[in-house]
Order: structure tokens, then C-alpha cells, then sequence
């Protein structure tokens, strides 16, 4: 800045607006929103299969097994969706952090696994457990975490925990009882989210502005394609961006084509 | 993809222009290796006809395949591998790694003498026929063989004295080299002196740790954000220190997670420890029954995979679906956006399809052991059945007893198991009949 120049307009609102980025920065950061959806089926809901238990028929074969694999609810709702905010460093809402403390249950109950999908984040603790009256083992096929695969007897329990995120959920199986089938998401933060039966899913408190979200589930993978108000949209490896504002963002209604849920 | 030697010399030639824009560290190396391997092919041109073309270490094409890399990410991989770790001539081991360089030196190459006395080579003298030069479990004899020869790249082994997902320690290699694997086709190297066996153990863990770092390059590319443009970091501290540095750890850190074994109880007549033993075999708790049968045959459980083989099981899944998928497609009312992506996905199918009738082998259950036999493959001590028991079997469907069976009970099981091959009827199980009604 030498004397001899006049500070005109135009020198001066760039660094203005720079000023005040910075001042406005903090205040963004604070704002916490969040993320609604509903995934919903496009196509013939389809019937899901009974499994055929084999093994401890006495007990097992008392309840009505079906597959879970693809659950369609009544209003074509897609349950077993996870959803979660991609970003390893997004910044977490104060009352979240505590959340980090609370234990996943996961129970081995009538013969299936209870939650069919859990999430977990690293450090905290997953509780799996067994309320059946037959003896279980828990083969959780975690990738970057050391995979394990405890025998759980009846009312007994074990606890894992995981050091590491995963890209992709592990799967959980019974090796006693081989129709038993379930699914781990480990995230490194509480920004993830199961859809429920009748397609909806929250993630609440995320942080406001641009974040990028995944969208997984068993059968279909990292989901390729969705459509919303009848627009298609490509979502490469199931990663779609959006912008979070302060209160709710709701993603409204994500129809999900038929065909990417045959692999 | 990389099979030919064509590709081969290729990847020779170019490796000093990649390496230059890699890390130094691995650059020295490489720079070292290159003058090696072009050495190599300036003496073969000049030998001539005759001479052996020089090995080189095969993709792991199944897994590229399945994350759907393609042939420039293939080739970054390689390339990277190919400077971290050399070829099978001549093997490079980083800092990192842990690994004594001269112990491969004694592994690695064509079987070969240079003092009197003295032979190289000696992995592929005595392994490779069955465990393949990429140490990938597909060698020429690999097919005929049942259960089918290990593969080390992704990592996870059986018979050790660790917990169930820590490596096993040099000396559980040693042992296995030294004792074979009894039920398999895994003989005994007993005869050799106890420095080759040392440097063949070594060598194992150098394939290990390459097909480990591998794996781990190939899955990299699907977490890359998309401005990465498909195109893994070419830096330090993405190559050794997040991708080769944990995978060497868990080896260095094998001693540290050895079992804690208590010593076998002695306030029991061996007969009662037997029947307590029998007890927690068909109880709720240890659950053996499940799987080894009401019997002890094997037969309870006939329908599981091992993780070598389900990622096979699973691939052939894949194709299956995706093909009956992809012929029921009617591409008259498809966009060229989506008739691109529909051909892209008929490519990658038969590719995939290739892969799979090349670079694997049929995939085969997994039966639980019979234990009437009296043979076990992670040896016969009562220590080698403790460790199973207590931390189930790293890549089979065998869980772990630990946390809920006490110790002290396990040994009760490890003595009724190894009672089961004399169990006749009279003193312990007149219930209990010899032979299976039809197993299998």
C-alpha cells in the first residue's frame, strides 16, 4: 500500500468481502440441519423369500424366516438403506458427541440377527448378544478392522470395538446358522443413518453447507441412479452432494429403478 | 492383462520415468532395481535363445476385476509394486517391511548355485509348484490339489499361535514349514537346514505383505475423491505410511499377540476331564456339535465356505445376476447415455468372467474336521488344539471359544477331542456310533 495510490472501490471489496467471509465463517459453522429423505421402490414390490431352517428345527423352525435382503414396505418403501455423510473430518454437533458413549445392541433373536443393519462408530462399543434359546456365533467380516467371529451362547454377550472406519458395511453371519444374515456400517462420526420400512430416514444436527452423502444397501451396492420428481439422477458410487441449511433439508422422495437391486 | 511378457518389458522399461515423480525413498530402490532389470535383459538379448525370460508377479486380477479398475489403474498399481517390492528375481524390501532382505535374496530367483554348495532359488525349488510365484495359491499343481494350496495375499493364516486376526509369528511359520500340514498336501521340509527354512518363512511374508499392500491399493481407488480423477497420491505418505506401514505393523506386532495359555489342570483324573469335555462338545456353550456332528464326523455342517473361497462363490454370484440382468435389458428404449453404460457393463461381465475361469480355481466347500481321524492340520499337540479352540480358525467358519468357554474348560474339550479317534463304545459313549449313516 503505497501513499501514492488511492484506495478506490474496487481496490477495496475484494478484501472487504474476504473480511467478511472470515466473520461469517464461525457463525455457518454453528448452524446445524437435518437431513431427511424417503427411498421408495420403482417397480413390482417384490415378495421376499422364506428361508429354510435347517438347523436347531426345533427352535428356529418355530419362526416364520423370510429374507431380508431387499425389505419393501406397504407405501414401496425401501427399508436397510444407509446413508452417511462421506466427509471423515465433518465437524459434529456438541450434543452428538456423547453418543460415542452409548452401546449398539445387536441381538441374535429368533433365529436372525436384530437389527438387520447396525451402525456403529469407532470407539464405540457394539454389544452383540443372544436372547435365543440356541447358541449362536457372530462372524463379523470387518475388512480394515480385524475381522472376528465369537461363539455367543444362550444370554451370553461380547463386545467389540473398531479402531477404523469401513468403506464398505461388513457383513455379520452365523456359521451355525447359515440363513442368519446382517450388516455393520462403521463411520468415524454419528452421521449415519438406516432407512426405515417405510423408506424414511433423518440424519439429525449436520453441520450446515455443502456435504456429500452416501447411499448403500446390500443388494444394490453403492446405489448408481435415482430419480427424483421423476428425474434420473446419477449418483457415482451412491456419492450425492447436497446443501444442508439451518433446520430441515429434506431430499423429498428418492424413487430407487427395480433393476439395481438384482445384483 | 499384465500376463505377457510383452507387458512385462514394458513396465521394466518404463519404470525409471514413473518412479522419478514417486517418493525418493522407493525412487533409490527403484533406480537400483531398474539397472538390475535391464542388466537382466541386456544379458538374456546377448545369451540368446535359451535363456529363462525372467518371472514376474501376476495381478490380482479377481479383485481389480471386482472394483472395476481399469487397465491405466491396473497399471499404477503395478507400478507402484513393482517399486516397493521388485520382482520375483530380484525382491526389494523397504525399511517398513521389517524384512531381511538377504534371507529373500537366498528365496527369491531361478534356482540357481553361485558358491559351492550354496542354492538359491529356493521358493520356487520347493513352493511354487503349488503356492505359485505370486504366492497367489495358483500354481500349476494348485488345481489337483484338495484342500487347494494357500493363498497369502489376503493375508490370514490358520495355524498359529495368535489370536484369531493377528498374524501368525515367524516361529508358527517355521513350524508348519518344518512339520508340513497333515490331511493336506503340504509335505514336511524337515530335511532342510534351518537358515533356508528361515529364508522361505521370510520369503512368505514378503509375498504376504505385497499381495496385502496390493489388495489395499486396489480398494484404494474406490474411497479416491473425484477430483482425484481415478488416480491414486503418488506420495510417501499415502504409499508406506498409510498403506504399506499398518500392514507391516500387524507382522511386527504377531509376537505381542501371542495366546496366553494356562498350563492343562491337574486336579483331574484325565477320564473326568474327558467327560466334562464331552459335556461342553455337545452343550450350549462351546457348541461343537453344530458343526463337527452329533458323531464328530465333519458332518454337521456341510454347505460353509473359508473366505478364499466365498470371495470366488461371491464374484461367480455377481456375474450371474449381472448377466441374467443385462439379457433381459431391452436397449430399444435406452438413452446413448445409458446404452454407453449398458455395454460398458456386458465388457465388464466377460471380463469378469474371464478372469474368474483364469485367474481362479473352482470354488469347494468347507467341511468341518472329522475328528475320529486322529489327524489335525494346525499340528497334534495339545497346545495346537488349545489355540484352535480358544481362538477359532483366522478364514474358516470355526469361531472362537474365547470369552465364552473358560480356559480352563477348553483344556477339558482339547482332551475330549483328542479321545474322540479311540472313543470305542463301552467306556465313554456306547451311544455314540463309529461311522456316520452316510456322510456327504
Amino acid at each position: 500500500m503505497h501513499a501514492n495510490h488511492r484506495y478506490s472501490v474496487a481496490r477495496v471489496l475484494p478484501l472487504g468481502i474476504t473480511l467478511l467471509a472470515f466473520i461469517a465463517l464461525p457463525v455457518c459453522a454453528d448452524e446445524w440441519g437435518s437431513v431427511k429423505g424417503r427411498f421408495t421402490y420403482a417397480g413390482e414390490a417384490p415378495v421376499a423369500s422364506e428361508l429354510k431352517a435347517d438347523k436347531d428345527i426345533e427352535v428356529c423352525g418355530k419362526h416364520k424366516l423370510v429374507s431380508e435382503e431387499l425389505a419393501v414396505g406397504a407405501d414401496k418403501g425401501v427399508a436397510n438403506i444407509v446413508v452417511f455423510v462421506r466427509d471423515k473430518g465433518v465437524k459434529v454437533h456438541p450434543d452428538l458427541a456423547a453418543t460415542k458413549n452409548e452401546k449398539v445392541i445387536l441381538d441374535n433373536k429368533g433365529c436372525r440377527f436384530e437389527p438387520h443393519v447396525s451402525f456403529v462408530q469407532t470407539g464405540q462399543t457394539l454389544v452383540i448378544k443372544n436372547s435365543d434359546t440356541v447358541g449362536h456365533n457372530s462372524n463379523v467380516a470387518t475388512i480394515k478392522n480385524p475381522p472376528s467371529n465369537s461363539l455367543i451362547p444362550t444370554g451370553g454377550e461380547t463386545s467389540l470395538t473398531f479402531a477404523s472406519d469401513e468403506a464398505l458395511p461388513a457383513q455379520v453371519t452365523c456359521n451355525i446358522h447359515p440363513w442368519m444374515k446382517a450388516w455393520l456400517v462403521v463411520r468415524p462420526n454419528p452421521y449415519a443413518a438406516i432407512s426405515k420400512l417405510d423408506g424414511t430416514f433423518e440424519i439429525k444436527n449436520v453441520p450446515a453447507g455443502e456435504i456429500e452423502l452416501q447411499i448403500w444397501h446390500e443388494k444394490a451396492g453403492y446405489i448408481s441412479e435415482i430419480t427424483v420428481g421423476g428425474k434420473p439422477e446419477k449418483i457415482a458410487k451412491g456419492r450425492k452432494k447436497i446443501k444442508v441449511i439451518s433446520g430441515n433439508t429434506d431430499l423429498g422422495e428418492m424413487a430407487i429403478d427395480a433393476n439395481l437391486f438384482k445384483k | 492383462m499384465l500376463a505377457t511378457p510383452m507387458h512385462l518389458a514394458h513396465h521394466v522399461l518404463a519404470l525409471p520415468i514413473q518412479s522419478a515423480n514417486c517418493l525418493t525413498a522407493i525412487g533409490r530402490q527403484v533406480s537400483r532395481l531398474a539397472f538390475l532389470l535391464l542388466s537382466t535383459l541386456v544379458l538374456a538379448s546377448v545369451i540368446g535363445c535359451g535363456a529363462t525370460p525372467p518371472a514376474y508377479f501376476r495381478h490380482n486380477m479377481v479383485e481389480s476385476t471386482k472394483q472395476r479398475l481399469n487397465s491405466d489403474q491396473e497399471r499404477q498399481v503395478a507400478t507402484v509394486l513393482l517399486a516397493m517390492f521388485g520382482t520375483p528375481d530380484h525382491p526389494v524390501a523397504l525399511a517398513e517391511t521389517g524384512l531381511d532382505e538377504s534371507k529373500l535374496h537366498l528365496a527369491a530367483g531361478p534356482v540357481r548355485s553361485d558358491i559351492v554348495g550354496r542354492k538359491n532359488g529356493l521358493y520356487r525349488e520347493h513352493c511354487a509348484h503349488c503356492h505359485g510365484i505370486t504366492g497367489d495359491g495358483l500354481g500349476p499343481t494348485a488345481a489337483f490339489l484338495n484342500p487347494y494350496p494357500r493363498d497369502y495375499r489376503p493375508g490370514v493364516f490358520k495355524f498359529k499361535s495368535t489370536e484369531r486376526a493377528d498374524k501368525p509369528t515367524q516361529a508358527d511359520l517355521v513350524r508348519i514349514l518344518h512339520n508340513g500340514i497333515a490331511g493336506t498336501s503340504m509335505p514336511s521340509f524337515a530335511l532342510l537346514s534351518e537358515t533356508k527354512i528361515e529364508a522361505l518363512a521370510e520369503y512368505v511374508k514378503y509375498l504376504t505383505i505385497r499381495g496385502e499392500t496390493e489388495l489395499a491399493l486396489i480398494r484404494a481407488f474406490f474411497e479416491l475423491d473425484d477430483d482425484a480423477k481415478g488416480t491414486l497420491p503418488e506420495t510417501r505418505e499415502f504409499l508406506v505410511e498409510e498403506t504399506l506401514a499398518p500392514i507391516a505393523a500387524k507382522w511386527q506386532a504377531a509376537p505381542a499377540a501371542a495366546i496366553p495359555v494356562p498350563p492343562i489342570p491337574t486336579n483331574i483324573d484325565l477320564v473326568a476331564s474327558i467327560a466334562k469335555g464331552r459335556e461342553l462338545f455337545y452343550g450350549d456353550k462351546a457348541n461343537c456339535v453344530k458343526c463337527h456332528g452329533v458323531t464328530g464326523l465333519g458332518d454337521g455342517q456341510a454347505n460353509d465356505y473359508d473366505d478364499w473361497n466365498k470371495v470366488i462363490v461371491e464374484a461367480d454370484k455377481e456375474i450371474r445376476s449381472g448377466t441374467e440382468q443385462a439379457s433381459q435389458a431391452s436397449t430399444a428404449g435406452m438413452s446413448p447415455e445409458q446404452l454407453a453404460d449398458h455395454r460398458l457393463q456386458l465388457v465388464w461381465l466377460e471380463k469378469f468372467h474371464q478372469v474368474l475361469d483364469g485367474d481362479a480355481l473352482t470354488p469347494r466347500t468347507i467341511p468341518p474336521r472329522n475328528l475320529r481321524q486322529g489327524i489335525y492340520r494346525g499340528g497334534r499337540r495339545p497346545l495346537d488344539l488349545y489355540y484352535r479352540i480358544y481362538a477359532g480358525i483366522n478364514g474358516a467358519p470355526m469361531p472362537a471359544a474365547k470369552g465364552t468357554v473358560p480356559p480352563e474348560d477348553i483344556w477339558h474339550i482339547v482332551n475330549y477331542v483328542r479321545s474322540l479317534p479311540y472313543e470305542f463304545d463301552g467306556l465313554l459313549g456306547a451311544d455314540r456310533p463309529m461311522v456316520a449313516p452316510d456322510r456327504f
